[in-house]
């Protein structure tokens, strides 16, 4: 008597473990064919948001002295990268990449704004950033402003920027700064962002793909 | 030193660094392709590249770069750190038996401080390269304009 019902209870829990593991197996398979499928659906360098994120309110002053806030990321997609004009190395490697891909992108039916804000405002005048960026490119937007208002941005962003110590025998700071460039789309919001090392070709690229799925 | 210097032409000057890169091609250092960066107007720092090779079977060990046409140069490596870039500075390049150090946008490149004029592409300006044996080369370095754009491609 005792011996039917310890079976069927062994039974239930052979059972029981039976689909436990299936439901386990399954849940990785299922997971690992998502996961999958999510990755090669992008194939970016870039890494893009599922949804891209609202800017919170800020505050800042292009070269023009005009006001750089979130209605200046509206209506065109917008390349910002974040450097200094006392920079010899990476901004102007960074501005001449810029450039190459607006070059590159020329054909593309959408209109597209590159900026550089400075992380070093004290030093960085709207002249001083007009005359660095223009260099580079006519079009090429500079953009400065109170540490306050640099802040409202770059923390949202996760940027990092910090002034070193000069150099012995040097008065002249360096700036470190994060070197990746940050895409907002039309809707003045953040899209993406490309991390380094900074290539022409895979830049435009993925900036086609996201145009494409944008539209 | 420096006044005698300026009386000298520039012809006599010439000759004399022809001479002396002429008596340094035997050197166990040398350098290839150099470069500077041309700097936006505003700019007071500028960035020159270069492949400097030991073609001894010795290592040599660069101890300063630096430039008459600059106020001050320093060696210095970007790095990107956590997607951080920084800019560390440089205190010697070893270089390996038979190889070379390569200076490039985004990595190892000259520093230059405050040009002593303006340098536009087409410039040219003297870099002194010192070993740490004493011995120095001297090479000049064509200023060239690199905006990504449709640049002219002065070096290949």
């Amino acid at each position: 008597m005792s011996t039917p019902h310890a079976s069927s209870i062994s039974g239930y829990i052979l059972k029981g473990v039976i689909i436990i593991i299936l439901a386990t197996v399954a849940g990785i398979l299922s997971a690992r064919f998502f996961l999958h499928s999510s990755v090669v659906e992008d194939e970016l360098a870039a890494t893009r948001f599922p949804v891209a994120r609202e800017v919170k309110p800020f505050a800042l002053v292009d070269h023009d002295n005009a006001v750089f806030d979130n209605a200046a990321l509206e209506q065109h997609w917008s390349f910002l990268f974040f450097g200094y004009t006392y920079c010899p190395d990476v901004c102007p490697t960074t501005l001449s990449v810029l450039n190459s891909i607006a070059q590159r992108l020329q054909d593309v039916d959408a209109d597209i704004r590159f900026v550089m804000v400075t992380v070093d405002p004290e030093r960085d005048t709207p002249e001083r950033l007009a005359e660095f960026v223009t260099y580079f490119n006519g079009d090429f937007l500079g953009v400065t402003g109170t540490d306050q208002g640099l802040e409202q941005l770059t923390r949202q962003l996760g940027i990092l920027y910090e002034r070193v110590q000069p150099e012995p025998g040097s008065e002249a700071y360096l700036m470190d700064h994060t070197a990746a460039v940050f895409l907002f789309d039309p809707d003045g919001r953040y899209h993406a962002v490309f991390s380094p090392p900074l290539s022409v070709e895979t830049i435009a690229g993925d900036f086609r793909k996201m145009l494409q799925d944008y539209q | 030193m420096i006044q005698i210097n300026m009386r000298i032409p520039a012809a006599v000057v010439l000759l004399f660094l022809s001479f002396l890169s002429s008596a340094m091609a035997g050197s166990a250092v040398d350098v290839e392709a150099p470069w500077v960066r041309e700097a936006p107007p505003a700019s007071t720092v500028l960035a020159a590249y270069m492949v400097v090779k030991n073609t001894s079977d010795t290592v040599h060990t660069i101890t300063r770069i630096d430039s008459p046409d600059f106020r001050d140069a320093r060696i210095h490596r970007t790095v990107v750190e956590d997607g951080v870039a920084k800019m560390l500075l440089v205190e010697q390049l070893q270089l390996p038996v038979n190889g070379s150090i390569t200076l490039e946008p985004g990595g190892l490149h000259l520093m230059l401080y405050d040009p002593q004029r303006p340098l536009r592409d087409g410039d040219s300006v003297t870099l002194v390269i010192h070993d740490s044996d004493g011995g120095s080369i001297t090479v000049t370095a064509p200023v060239v304009r690199k905006t990504g754009g449709h640049d002219h491609s002065h070096h290949h």
